[in-house]
């Protein structure tokens, strides 16, 4: 028996999913739609006959009309209606496929059929039966609702006789547990469960019609009735137009043929399209062009505001993948609306959108004068709107490949981008929403941060040009300017991260304009280096470009041993790509899918890159004028001295081993060439070999870099020839030396003089006669032993003190003992500070604050850790 | 000269009244027209109530007008305002004064209060008369008397912010009236209470709001460096103390975020204080002694920011080592520490102890001195050169590496390289003491996290 039934039911709902699609008119059988809700239920075996006539009638009907449709279209459809003549013999084995009738009509029928299969299962006492039933009609019923259609009442009448038959069934159970076997007793539960649930629901429903049951069902009637005729005049012409309210449908769209929309339906329509929305089977193109078209018939302001929310989020559902990028049609077009939303909104100050609002008839027409505040608050976000925007646009750009002219082309849409955000901020300015504000000046500052001053002009004259402006505009004369008074709006702001990003992008500005001095100071005393690792890893990674940027700053600027202190953080990790978000590439760690994914999300586009060739190749350079004269100065003592910079002291040991050196090709042979070079004290050579480096050009002002290379490595130069020749000579000409390095005679004798007064030459100079006089110092075996040993206590004691100080965390200075027994020993940020002017023994200091493993542990540690937090 | 003048970027920080020695400073150097000076004096002091004052400026000022009649008006309210607050403080006072409540007092304030209205029916709002008499004694120059009751007050009051702001004008008073010990000691319970505002300083996520503390102390160690000056550089001592606060971390930082050009001071102080450092003793902190390297790094450090002739000298000394340079820098620097407000006494001193730091650098980088060369590169005459040479070998630590060779007319200069075993005993110096530190510091980490200040203490 019940095997009969559920495959009854089976059918059912294919039929029901089938006939629903092709449903092609509704309106026109208005009159007998209303006739057939009062039709009593009947089983579907003894309703077929009769159902099938009218098909057969309806079908000529139907033909005729759609005859006028697409060929194709029509040939489908036209099968099916050829197929409906023999329905007689076909109607057993497919009964209802091709029953065409009012939707509504067809929906209440099958609804009663249910309830009527049902009430014989309560009759046995199946449950299992009943819950499948149960189900459907639930679903049918909330379809129905979707379509704004009222409860029907047979359907309450069906929850009221079910829930008291459950409650005796549940009585009965009680008391003869036996009797039902388990899967039974299971749909029983799950049953009570349902009734409850739906019960409630309905709740307002259900008490109207126990009230009174016969003037309900009149309500419904009517309400059916007086739908459709309003309904129908203006739909003669077209054959299928309530299909917009049909989301199952799917064969719509003819070519050239226009819906009809009227301005009184758009909210209606609006409605079934955002009842739809996320559903599995909706068509989403179809669902924006539904609303494509709805925009051009909508004339009142609110009607625009309304299709234009739901249309903006329509595209940005079409592309539901993560991994791709939305398509740039779509999102040109939504970047369109997103402007015309906001124009609408600027020009009409009586209309908001809020995230938040209170509840109103979704199918009401609104304007200023209903309202109690003459506001028309709308529910919606802009700020979403213009992230998704930001967001994909730099999804497209992670995906495009860089070098095509596709990049370029789509890179020309950031000045469109970049004027809607704009005139988003133009909005908020309006309305004075702080918040969102914030949010859409951070945009605006992302997008101009990095870039040269002739691409922000570029991009502002664009803004200028437009109807909107926002208050901060580039007419402040420069970028500088602009970016000063956009960062200073976000400084004043709440919230804290919008803050530290936006100091960050105001370090990396005056970094990109050589100004180093300031650029140091803001980044020193915003203290950031502190809790960075606490922050986010967008954040992280902006704050590596600063650093890194700040560093290039300082090589443009001559501040060589600065610029190398400041890159040798993020050249210590040796993963300078992945800490700039420029490259995965992973040598040591093997990541799962998601991490690598997340991992790829987080790149920047090609444009916003910081050049690493460029980055190594000032590092390099700036580790070979501080790293060489070093190393001769090892020798002299010989002993080994900590090394600055390891990663170059590695390269260069290689570069020495190598049997046969070639021409140099890439930029470290370069370097490493010029690095020999100036160990040899050719410092001509050096130069040229140096400035022979291609990547330079690159390089903002590459003519002044390259002279104050030259400078400095006449000056290193002449030092490192010094400490390596200093053992062969007793005495040593400054006019030569001056000559040797092209060096003025002035120049020498200050830098000599300086290495004498820092102890680094035991020398002293011969004024009457323009010498240099050396004091050799013969260092016995037992006496040098004992200077290695102090040494090494030294770097024991240190050591422990670091091991210390990380134990105890930096806060905790125990061992800052002011002026006790190291000088220098301050707080963190003196020493910070003092970085620039420090020397050889300052540089250590500011290696123990632990500087140095900031960059490592920065992103690295923070990484996985994000990622399990994500996955 | 005029434009190395500092005058104007230091009126900012300072209270009105602090100014007047300042503006007559700049009347006395004539380093602006005259005309403009006494404009300025009388604009100052048009805004407060030292009318008389004010008047004989106008006169000064505009000799054939009339005085302006508001002056008049101005005159007798503040006579009978003086009168009235002048009834109203003297009500405590009379209280104060009284020997038995002068015995009665103690430390703590709250149980002071209770007492004295118990027993002589005195109000906070009394009290708060004597801050308001002070305040107003102030404003008309009555700058002891002024001293005296914003005293009686600061004793008796609870009110942190009226406490702070007597502290401000109980310093001014002691400056203005030139009892720099005892402004000395006013200046350091005032830095105290500075420092102590904020105990620590917010990170940059915690908020910029206006009454942010970290911003307000900044402000606060700004005028104190600037009101400290006239302290430092009056008192007896206050070169080395000067080194000492200005050089301590936190007012370092400030001078570098809010007012380098202090650093001008600090540089000559430095210059100054070289004697002290020279002679070593050992009642001088390692911070005064070394406190030319600090500074000349500082200079360095904000050269962008800041340069004048002062630290352009120390800048060429001491990393340029051009000595040309420098003694260029120094015959400029001659006449702006002579203009100066502050330094202008101690230009001989400073000079003199310019010429010790060159011909030192000067004697430790040369082996062969042409004496003839030296006494130039010190300004100085032939005759001269040789006498300061001579003095210079005498009292410095290099007579016995040094010796004259008249007959060449140069100085031969043998320093042995330090012996070895020196320089291990340099080295290994201290590293008892910071492996006690660390020690200690162990012991005390492994009991309570809390304990941690107590670590601090034990380890200095």
């Amino acid at each position: 028996m019940s095997r009969f039934f559920r495959k009854a039911d089976d059918s059912d709902s294919d039929s029901e999913s089938s006939s629903e699609e092709e449903l092609m008119s509704s309106d026109d059988e208005a009159p007998k739609a209303a006739a057939s809700t009062t039709k009593p239920a009947m089983s579907r075996f003894l309703r077929s006959a009769g159902d099938d006539s009218d098909s057969e009638s309806e079908s000529e009907s139907e033909s005729e009309e759609e005859s006028m449709s697409e060929d194709e279209e029509k040939g489908k459809k036209k099968s099916r209606f050829l197929r409906t003549e023999d329905s007689d013999e076909e109607s057993d084995e497919d009964e209802g496929k091709r029953v065409v009738k009012s939707a509504r009509d067809k929906r209440l029928e099958e609804m009663e059929a249910s309830g009527k299969q049902m009430d014989n299962a309560l009759k046995i006492n199946d449950w299992v039966a009943i819950s499948n039933e149960f189900d459907k009609l639930v679903r049918m019923v909330q379809r129905q609702q979707n379509l704004a259609e009222p409860v029907p009442p047979f359907y309450l009448r069906q929850l009221q006789t079910l829930e008291s038959s459950l409650n005796a069934a549940l009585a009965k159970e009680k008391e003869a547990k036996k009797k039902m076997n388990a899967s039974n007793a299971r749909a029983l539960t799950a049953m009570k469960q349902k009734v409850k649930k739906v019960m409630k629901e309905y709740e307002i429903d259900l008490k109207k019609f126990q009230e009174d049951p016969e003037a309900f069902e009149r309500e419904f009637n009517a309400s059916v009735s007086t739908e459709v005729p309003a309904a129908k005049p203006k739909k003669k012409k077209a054959v299928d137009e309530e299909d917009e309210g049909d989301e199952e449908f799917k064969t719509v769209g003819k070519g050239g043929k226009s819906y009809q929309f009227t301005p009184e339906t758009i909210l209606k329509n609006l409605q079934a399209v955002q009842e739809a929305r996320g559903k599995k089977n909706t068509d989403r193109a179809e669902q924006i062009r539904i609303l494509e078209k709805l925009l051009e018939v909508a004339v009142t302001s609110y009607q625009q505001i309304r299709v234009l929310l739901a249309l903006i989020s329509a595209r940005f559902d079409y592309n539901s993948s993560v991994s791709s990028y939305m398509p740039i049609e779509l999102w040109t077009s939504a970047q369109k609306e997103v402007d015309q939303l906001v124009g609408i909104l600027v020009r009409n100050p009586k209309y908001a959108i809020q995230e938040t609002t209170e509840d109103y008839d979704e199918l009401v027409e609104r304007s200023p004068e209903t309202e109690k505040d003459a506001i028309v608050l709308v529910r919606g976000s802009i700020i979403s709107f213009v992230d998704r925007l930001d967001d994909e646009f730099t999804k497209s750009l992670q995906h495009i490949d860089p070098h095509g002219t596709e990049y370029v082309d789509r890179l020309k849409d950031e000045k469109s981008l970049y004027c809607t955000i704009c005139r988003a901020q133009t909005l908020y300015e309006q309305t004075k929403q702080d918040d969102p504000l914030g949010r859409v000046i951070m945009r605006r500052l992302e997008h101009i941060y990095s870039k040269p001053d002739a691409v922000v002009q570029a991009l502002e004259s664009a803004v200028s040009a437009s109807d909107i402006k926002p208050s901060i505009t580039f007419s402040q004369s420069s970028t500088k300017q602009l970016i000063h008074s956009l960062c200073i709006h976000l400084y004043k702001s709440g919230n804290s991260l919008l803050r530290t990003r936006a100091m960050l992008s105001h370090i990396y500005h005056y970094a990109l304009h050589n100004d180093f001095h300031t650029a140091r100071d803001m980044l020193l005393m915003s203290h950031l280096q502190e809790s960075v690792h606490s922050a986010d890893v967008a954040t992280q990674i902006l704050y590596n470009r600063t650093v890194v940027q700040v560093g290039l700053s300082a090589f443009r600027v001559g501040l060589i041993r600065e610029s190398q202190q400041i890159l040798q953080d993020i050249f210590a990790t040796q993963r300078v790509k992945e800490l700039l978000a420029q490259g995965v590439h992973q040598r040591y760690q093997v990541l799962t899918p998601e991490q690598e994914k997340a991992e790829r999300q987080r790149q920047l586009p090609f444009h916003m890159h910081i050049n690493t060739e460029l980055l190594e190749a000032a590092f390099l350079v700036s580790s070979m004028l501080v790293e060489i004269p070093l190393l001769a100065s090892i020798e002299n003592e010989e002993q080994k001295r900590k090394t600055i910079s390891k990663s170059f002291r590695r390269l260069l040991d290689f570069a020495d081993r190598q049997v046969f050196t070639g021409p140099p090709e890439s930029t470290r042979d370069h370097i490493m060439q010029a690095s020999r070079a100036l160990q040899d004290g050719e410092w001509e050579k050096c130069r040229d070999l140096v400035q022979g480096i291609k990547i330079w050009s690159l390089m903002p002002e590459a003519a002044s870099v390259k002279e104050m290379l030259t400078k400095r490595i006449q000056e290193e130069g002449l030092r490192t020839y010094l400490f390596t020749y200093a053992p062969h000579y007793s005495t040593l000409s400054l006019s030569l030396l001056s000559r040797t390095f092209s060096l003025p005679l002035r120049g020498v004798t200050s830098i000599v003089s300086k290495m004498i007064w820092n102890e680094e030459l035991s020398a002293s100079l011969d004024h009457a006669t323009g010498v240099l006089v050396f004091h050799r110092v013969e260092v016995m075996r037992s006496h040098q032993l004992a200077q290695v040993l102090a040494d090494k206590l030294n770097t024991m004691v240190e050591q422990n003190e670091k091991a210390l100080d990380q134990k105890l965390g930096n806060a905790a200075n125990w061992n800052d003992r002011g002026d006790g027994q190291k000088g220098d020993k301050r707080g963190e940020q003196t020493q910070e500070r003092r970085r620039g002017g420090e020397r050889r023994g300052g540089v250590r200091g500011g290696a123990r604050g632990g500087r140095g493993a900031r960059f490592a542990q920065g992103l690295g540690s923070q990484m996985p850790g994000a990622q399990r937090n994500r996955g | 000269m005029a434009e190395y003048d500092l005058t104007q970027t230091i009126i900012p920080y300072c209270d009105r009244h602090l100014v007047f020695p300042l503006l007559a400073h700049l009347a006395e150097s004539e380093l602006f027209p005259v005309g403009q000076v006494q404009a300025a004096q009388y604009e100052l002091a048009k805004g407060t109530n030292m009318v008389d004052y004010a008047v004989s400026l106008f006169e000064q000022l505009h000799p054939d007008e009339e005085v302006p009649p508001e002056f008049v008006g101005k005159r007798e309210s503040a006579l009978s305002t003086n009168e009235r607050l002048q009834q109203e403080a003297q009500d405590v006072l009379n209280v104060i004064e009284n020997p038995e409540v002068a015995q009665a007092l103690r430390q703590d304030k709250n149980q002071n209060l209770q007492y004295l209205k118990e027993h002589y029916n005195v109000t906070l709002e009394q009290i708060n008369a004597l801050y308001n008499f002070g305040q107003f004694q102030y404003t008309y120059g009555n700058y002891s008397g002024a001293a005296d009751y914003l005293y009686h007050f600061r004793v008796l009051s609870t009110d942190p912010d009226l406490t702070l702001s007597a502290h401000w004008g109980k310093l001014a008073c002691d400056i203005l009236t030139g009892k720099w010990d005892i402004a000395l000691e006013e200046l350091n319970t005032l830095r105290e209470v500075v420092d102590s505002r904020s105990p620590s300083h917010p990170a940059f996520s915690t908020g910029t709001s206006p009454a942010d503390p970290a911003l307000t102390q900044l402000h606060s160690r700004t005028w104190l460096l600037h009101w400290s000056l006239f302290v430092y550089y009056n008192h007896r001592e206050g070169r080395t103390l000067l080194l000492e606060t200005f050089l301590s971390p936190a007012y370092l930082n400030t001078i570098q975020t809010s007012c380098p050009w202090v650093l001008r001071y600090l540089a000559a102080a430095a210059v100054l204080s070289r004697k002290a450092s020279s002679t070593s003793g050992s009642s001088v902190s390692s911070r005064v002694r070394h406190s030319i390297r600090e500074v000349v790094k500082i200079i360095q450090m904000e050269e962008y920011q800041y340069q004048d002739p002062i630290t352009s000298f120390l800048r060429e000394l001491y990393v340029e080592f051009d000595f040309e340079a420098a003694q260029r820098e120094l015959s400029k620097a001659e006449h702006v520490v002579g203009n100066d407000f502050f330094l202008s006494e101690f230009k001989d001193d400073f000079l003199d102890n310019a010429r010790y730091l060159i011909s030192e650098a000067y004697c430790r980088i040369h082996q062969r001195i042409d004496i003839a060369d030296l006494s130039e590169r010190l300004n100085l005459s032939r005759d001269e050169g040789e006498k300061w040479v001579v003095n210079l070998i005498r009292e410095t630590r290099m007579g016995s590496d040094a010796k004259i060779d008249l007959g060449k007319n140069v100085i031969e200069i043998n320093r042995p390289p330090q012996p070895i075993y020196q320089t291990v005993i340099e080295k290994t110096r201290g590293l008892a003491f910071r492996t006690q530190a660390l020690g200690a510091a162990m012991a005390r980490t492994q009991g309570v996290h809390s304990e941690q200040p107590a670590v601090v203490e034990a380890a200095r």
